[in-house]
């Protein structure tokens, strides 16, 4: 039955959209790009680490790109890959140093990076300082730029259905099963102690999160047109955390859950910036409290009943099995 | 099989160990005796890998492994158990014992990816391995209970099963009875001292006397941070220095 969902909803994606008009492929074009950051974050966040910086990552996928295709012209969809192996080496090499750390010192240290990043793009000319760098084209297919919604939309859901497919089987490999065991420091004791590499885990995980962060950053920019300092920020990343804990962190679909109800409602419902946050603050502070395991977990929660719900311990509840 | 020289840890200005030294031979099932702050766990934590000792060395199976990490000695052969029941507890009995056979598993990155069919068998093939750990020491009708759920005499028999799915030539037990009613305990022991250490080489830290003295072959007895003991477990009670540092805390059961 799920694989019958699965498969009517991809068939949706892939042949509604002729129907729509722009604005509605445009909103649908940010809801997937979102679920995949959404999805990225969400195998760093299934290990317990939060991280106030995937924006930087984005931002570096992003920029890459852009300067490839104004400076070099190099083809976005080299750009694409270059994006997220550029992220992704810096990734590697602060989470080698960081993800010793746990809890809030290794949050802040991602957040550090990511404010860092942004400083030296505003910084340097080379980077556009804080105008940013205009004009960064679509991709061309078959000798024809990609200029429309429609045509840019399926670049987008091709991306997505590549990542998000990739993102789900790797939880099911023997790595991702291994991430398990790091959720915090105790187990993560206990899995040392039986010879899982508790640092070249963590890190591989981080790279790999980063990596689809920044090829989503790069098909994000070229999507946009354009890419500056203020269009990946600080925001950014916490907007995503609110995604992962709205939608559900004890299963796979829980992140895009949570974006594409955010994004997609959020945005239409909401438009105007500052409701757009107030919505998500109250939203996310009545699922902390009434739904700790995240909107995922309502089947679960309605199965057990509300009397056994409130006697489950608390850890329990907020990370949910997947089955 | 394991051999401690001259081992010495400092805790800023506090001395917890102060040259110890002990063998222990290949088939032995050895207990770290003596009365809580004695330095039992800070030995066990060194042997294991958890942190470097301040001086001296650990030699296991002939090599130099003073400094080793943790996860590295684990992969040549050294498994343990922690003081404070530690499980996978988010995850089934089962999974916790997979979690085990990690140091033995390929990644097969691509292959896991693909959920090729000769992957899925290989899976299918390591659950069995799992499975036959949980049977071994009997509790294999657990196989898919939630860890957290269990009761705690279940919990410590897992946590065992999880080190000996590792495949130990040397296991170290903190405390493998603590906290279990006198018929849990004794349903542990009969388990180390016959299924287990036809397996390993087993050192265990343990201040239960009954313990010691019906299932051990040999116990030593450190007090503050020194070896003050090494002998046969009966002649623990005879032995004036062993008497005195007990006093008072005796637990003779």
């Amino acid at each position: 039955m799920k694989r019958g969902l699965l498969t009517l909803v991809v068939a949706a994606l892939a042949l509604l959209p002729p129907l729509g008009a722009p604005y509605v492929l445009h909103v649908a074009i940010v809801v997937l790009v979102h679920v995949v950051y959404a999805q990225a974050l969400y195998i760093i966040m299934r290990m317990g680490y939060l991280s106030f910086g995937h924006a930087g990552y984005i931002a570096l996928g992003g920029y890459t790109s852009a300067l490839l295709a104004t400076k070099l012209a190099i083809s976005p969809w080299i750009g694409f890959v270059a994006g997220g192996i550029v992220a992704a080496l810096l990734a590697w090499a602060l989470g080698a140093v960081t993800l010793k750390l746990r809890g809030i010192y290794f949050s802040l240290s991602v957040f550090a990076f990511a404010e860092v990043v942004n400083a030296v793009f505003r910084a340097f000319e080379f980077f556009g300082g804080p105008a940013g760098i205009a004009a960064v084209p679509r991709p061309g297919l078959f000798g024809a730029r990609l200029n429309t919604h429609l045509q840019f939309y399926y670049v987008v859901l091709a991306v997505t259905l590549i990542s998000v497919v990739f993102l789900y089987r790797l939880q099911w490999t023997r790595f991702g099963f291994t991430l398990l065991s790091l959720r915090t420091s105790a187990t993560e004791a206990l899995a040392e102690s039986i010879g899982i590499n508790a640092a070249r885990h963590k890190t591989l995980a981080f790279v790999a999160s980063c990596f689809f962060c920044g090829v989503m950053g790069a098909v994000h920019v070229h999507y946009l047109r354009f890419v500056s300092p203020f269009v990946f920020t600080f925001f950014l990343s916490t907007d995503l955390m609110v995604y992962v804990m709205v939608g559900g962190l004890g299963s796979f679909w829980g992140p895009m859950l949570g974006t594409v109800l955010l994004t997609g409602l959020g945005e239409q419902l909401f438009a105007a910036g500052y409701y757009k946050s107030l919505v998500y603050a109250v939203v996310l502070l009545v699922v902390i409290l009434a739904l700790p395991g995240g909107l995922i977990s309502l089947p679960h929660v309605f199965r057990r009943g509300a009397a056994t719900e409130r006697a489950t311990p608390a850890a329990e509840v907020a990370a949910p099995r997947e089955r | 099989m394991l051999e401690l020289r001259k081992v010495t840890k400092q805790f800023g200005g506090l001395t917890a160990l102060q040259d110890v030294e002990f063998t222990v031979e290949t088939g032995e099932l050895v207990a770290l005796v003596g009365p809580n702050g004695a330095g039992k766990s800070t030995l066990f934590n060194i042997i294991a890998g958890a942190f470097p000792p301040t001086g001296g060395a650990v030699i296991f199976k002939g090599t130099d492994v003073t400094g080793y990490s943790s996860h590295g000695l684990a992969r040549l052969g050294v498994a343990r158990t922690f003081q404070q029941t530690t499980l996978f507890g988010e995850q089934t009995a089962l999974e916790n014992v997979l979690h085990g056979l990690h140091r033995h598993l390929p990644a097969r990155l691509v292959a896991g990816l693909l959920e090729l069919p000769s992957y899925r068998r290989e899976q299918r093939e390591v659950e069995r391995r799992a499975l036959g750990v949980l049977e071994l020491l009997g509790i294999a009708a657990y196989r898919d209970a939630i860890a957290a759920d269990l009761p705690l005499g279940i919990q410590k028999l897992l946590t065992v099963a999880i080190a000996l799915a590792t495949e130990p030539v040397l296991l170290l037990l903190d405390e493998p009875a603590a906290g279990l009613s006198h018929d849990e305990a004794t349903r542990m022991m009969n388990l180390v001292a016959s299924e287990i250490r036809q397996r390993c080489t087993v050192l265990l830290v343990e201040h239960n006397m009954r313990i010691v003295a019906g299932w051990c072959d040999r116990a030593v007895v450190l007090h503050f941070g020194q070896k003050i003991y090494d002998g046969t477990p009966d002649g623990l009670t005879r032995d004036q220095r062993v008497v005195d540092a007990y006093l008072g805390v005796a637990e003779i059961g």
